[in-house]
């Protein structure tokens, strides 16, 4: 059904703002344009009203969730090419499908590949949508450069260094997937590179430098996959670093004198002030062990975990690390060779920094003292398996506008097809995973593959952890996203002039329908 | 002039809002002839709007052929400012019923030739037969629309410059930032209203009372301006019972009887009326 003058009004509803509340309000879209009308100006100058009312009777109309982080779904793994063909109809096949979870918007994400598959992969991946599927909105590539200690489920052999710095990066992504485009989400000419965000350890050789300049170029630079220390953590951040890939996982867990990566979350202003007693960003030249593959701060790594648990996922970070406080580190150690560009890194910022942070005291309740820099975004898996209920709280609490729920979700997201069963299933490169329950292990390890909740359940999931409104939930898998990725004047807002992708929800975050630039793409039950 | 006294805001709303449904219901409105309204801001209007809005969404009423003018608008600021009018009859009204937004007129105090705003204004009501019902609220100091105290009662519609205490009281709506209220307002004159076939006024809460009795018990008076609807041929005013609290018992007591007699009056016709159709249709069996 469509509207006489192709404006409609969806009325009785609850709209999520931005700030996380839920106010009963009107919202007024042409679905001619695919866009959100400014209702009021459409009235008064436009000199017209919507001829079609949606009465939603009481309902949630969200804007459409956003996904960053989502490796597969209904059995396409967007990491495994066979020919350009089907991985099209693949791409087609879950943007078209992902909808019935209220996403309509979505990062594809590639898990660590041959590096002669990238620039195939990544051509293919550029901004995609139909006219009732969800929009692609170009590719989350989640390694090579990732350390081999947190390499989760990422295959060992394909883990590389970047010592050309950007020069490597684009040697492995192909160089026309990391075309500089700021307008990206207006492409549609087909010549859009598709790049939006690389999750990388900012501790492997060369990682470091190449941050600012691909933040330069608009991709949004994710910590993950890493040990770095909390220096490097924050150096990286320094350096343009936005997010956090899957928080609390594939990292050194939250240890109290270096709270590492985790610790990005309670960034205190006292440390990035320069007239702190503790210097902000000692000029400490580390040491660093040079491996094939990796180079690593030695003195943080848990030796445990240098003789190779295996799989070093989240759960083994036993050992102390064995330098406290860091910042009074072992400065006069020479660094070596591959090592001397990170270090650097981390220095020059020590000057260009010291500026515009409130230092003083100050005696207004509730404000807090200026940052340095501004706190990353970060990741979190709700599906009450990668991280506790309680350590999801306690990252939000820490943190609310910094939080992205992310499915994480992988091929075996043939479970939103919600019917895959428990048991032994085929994966990639001849691996395979078993499913049990929620959870996703490799095959023959206590490693976890990802998850196989949808982002609906992954924002009930969060609400209920959290204690927060259903609202503030849903701005976490909306608006926090599409600022993250610079897009929040398009997607995961209702401002005027943005995409009409939306979802309605009943009262409990139950998805009722999906809309995709302006048409209605999927309801419950149809 | 009639008083009607009912419970509290709410109720007031109802009754106002009843008695236009009736009004416009049964004039009948179509394109070539239009309902003309003429609608206020503020709080007061309030409960009015929202039983409005219930009655349309019910079915019961429709604004597809009325046309609306709207009281006053500030000047300096945006249409889209959310302290202006035009956003406040938008939010408050015009969004939830049916209205064609070509029949909405309001003010607009953007424009470069103010005067030329007011006069074409004054022009448009007269081009659609002048306003057939005005419903309006008064200030704690009596003023009606932005008429403050020593308007003429005389007046049509023009640039005023607002009073400080005006300046001071709204300044809540702009941050108690009091520099960025707006000093002038373009509003329909005393005499703007007093053309109007029908005036309603609702008056609710206790900081009314005074002008209230002002208003109605006092003589007509420029420093009281919605005294001069004592002048109007068909007034009503609607209030509730913390707004009569300055009234006298007996001005209180006269109202609320000419009411009762009002409606035994309307029983009676209803019932005469009803018997002489039955008198017909039996005329009509023999």
């Amino acid at each position: 059904m469509t509207s006489p003058n192709g404006l409609i009004c969806f009325t009785n509803c609850l709209l999520p703002h931005e700030d996380g509340s839920l106010v009963e309000q009107d919202l007024w879209i042409d679905e001619r344009r695919g866009t959100i009308l400014d209702a009021q100006r459409t009235f008064y100058l436009r000199k017209e009203r919507p001829a079609r009312i949606v009465d939603l009777k009481g309902n949630i109309l969200s804007p459409g969730f956003i996904d960053s982080q989502i490796n597969g779904a209904y059995g396409f793994d967007f990491s495994v090419y066979e020919d350009d063909d089907s991985y099209r109809q693949g791409m087609k096949t879950v943007a078209e499908r992902i909808v019935e979870t209220g996403v309509t918007s979505l990062l594809p994400t590639l898990i660590t590949q041959d590096k002669a598959l990238y620039p195939k992969l990544l051509s293919l991946l550029r901004p995609f949508s139909t006219p009732t599927s969800a929009t692609l909105l170009g590719w989350h590539a989640e390694g090579p450069f990732l350390n081999n200690l947190k390499r989760g489920a990422h295959a060992p052999p394909f883990l590389l260094t970047a010592p050309e710095g950007t020069a490597t990066f684009e040697d492995v992504y192909g160089e026309p997937n990391l075309v500089d485009n700021e307008d990206w989400l207006m492409s549609g000419d087909g010549h859009t590179a598709g790049v939006r965000m690389i999750t990388a350890a900012p501790e492997i050789d060369g990682v470091m430098n190449a941050i600012a300049e691909l933040t330069k170029r608009g991709i949004v630079f994710s910590i993950g996959h890493s040990v770095c220390s909390s220096e490097t953590a924050t150096a990286a951040v320094r350096h343009g670093a936005a997010m956090i890939t899957h928080l609390f996982n594939a990292m050194p867990q939250l240890h109290h004198r270096d709270p590492a990566i985790i610790g990005l979350l309670g960034a205190s202003p006292h440390l990035s002030s320069p007239l702190s007693p503790l210097p902000p960003h000692p000029p400490r030249k580390s040491t660093f062990v040079s491996e094939p593959g990796i180079s690593r701060p030695v003195h943080h790594i848990p030796t445990a975990i240098l003789t190779e648990a295996g799989h070093s996922e989240a759960f083994d970070d036993t050992a102390t690390p064995p330098l406290s406080p860091f910042y009074f580190g072992n400065s006069l150690t020479s660094p070596t060779s591959n090592t001397q560009s990170l270090s650097d890194a981390v220095a020059q910022l020590t000057v260009a920094d010291k500026k515009g942070s409130r230092s003083e005291l100050h005696l207004e309740k509730g404000q807090v003292a200026d940052m340095a820099f501004v706190r990353p975004y970060y990741g979190l898996i709700v599906d009450g398996i990668h991280s506790h209920p309680n350590s999801v709280r306690l990252a939000y609490s820490a943190h609310p506008d910094g939080c992205i729920i992310i499915t994480d979700g992988n091929s075996a997201m043939k479970i939103l097809d919600p019917h895959l069963r428990d048991g032994v299933h085929e994966w990639r490169d001849g691996q395979r995973f078993i499913k049990d329950g929620y959870k996703l292990y490799l095959e023959g390890t206590t490693t976890l593959a990802g998850s196989v909740v949808t982002l609906d359940t992954s924002i009930r999931n969060f609400s209920r952890f959290t204690g927060c409104s259903l609202g503030e939930a849903i701005k976490c898998a909306t608006y926090n996203p599409a600022k993250c990725l610079g897009i929040e004047h398009k997607k995961g807002t209702l401002r005027p002039g943005a995409d009409a992708d939306l979802t309605v929800l009943d009262r409990r975050g139950i998805v009722l329908s999906t809309w995709v630039r302006g048409k209605e793409a999927w309801v419950k039950g149809a | 002039m009639r008083l009607i006294v009912r419970e509290d805001p709410a109720a007031v709303g109802d009754y106002i809002a009843n008695y236009i449904a009736k009004r416009i219901n049964d004039f009948v409105p179509t394109a070539d002839k239009p309902f003309v309204l003429g609608l206020p801001t503020g709080s007061s209007p309030i409960p009015t709007y929202k039983a409005l809005i219930k009655l349309v969404k019910a079915e019961k009423l429709t604004f597809k052929h009325v046309v609306t003018f709207n009281m006053d608008e500030y000047v300096g600021i945006p249409r889209e400012h959310p302290e202006s009018y035009h956003t406040f009859m938008f939010r408050e009204f015009f969004s939830h019923i049916d209205i064609p937004p070509s029949q909405v007129n309001i003010l607009d105090g953007t424009v470069e030739d103010l005067v030329e705003e007011c006069n074409s204004y004054e022009e448009r009501i007269k081009a659609y037969g002048g306003i057939d019902l005005f419903l309006g609220g008064i200030g704690e100091d009596g003023h009606i629309a932005f008429n403050e105290p020593g308007s003429s009662l005389a007046s049509r519609t023009r640039i005023k410059t607002l009073a400080y205490d005006t300046i001071l009281a709204n300044a809540r709506f702009f941050k108690d930032d009091v520099s960025a209220v707006p000093r002038m307002a373009l509003t329909v004159g005393v005499a703007t209203i007093l053309d109007s076939r029908e005036v309603i006024i609702a008056v609710t809460g206790l900081r009314k009372a005074l002008a209230l009795s002002k208003g109605i018990e006092g003589g007509v008076n420029h420093l009281w301006t919605f005294s001069a609807l004592q002048l109007h041929p068909w007034a009503l005013i609607v209030v509730d019972e913390d707004a009569t609290s300055e009234l006298r018992v007996k001005t209180v007591k006269y109202f609320k009887s000419i009411e009762r007699v009002q409606d035994e009056v309307e029983r009676n016709q209803a019932q005469l009326k009803a018997n002489k159709i039955l008198l017909k249709q039996m005329a009509e069996l023999e």
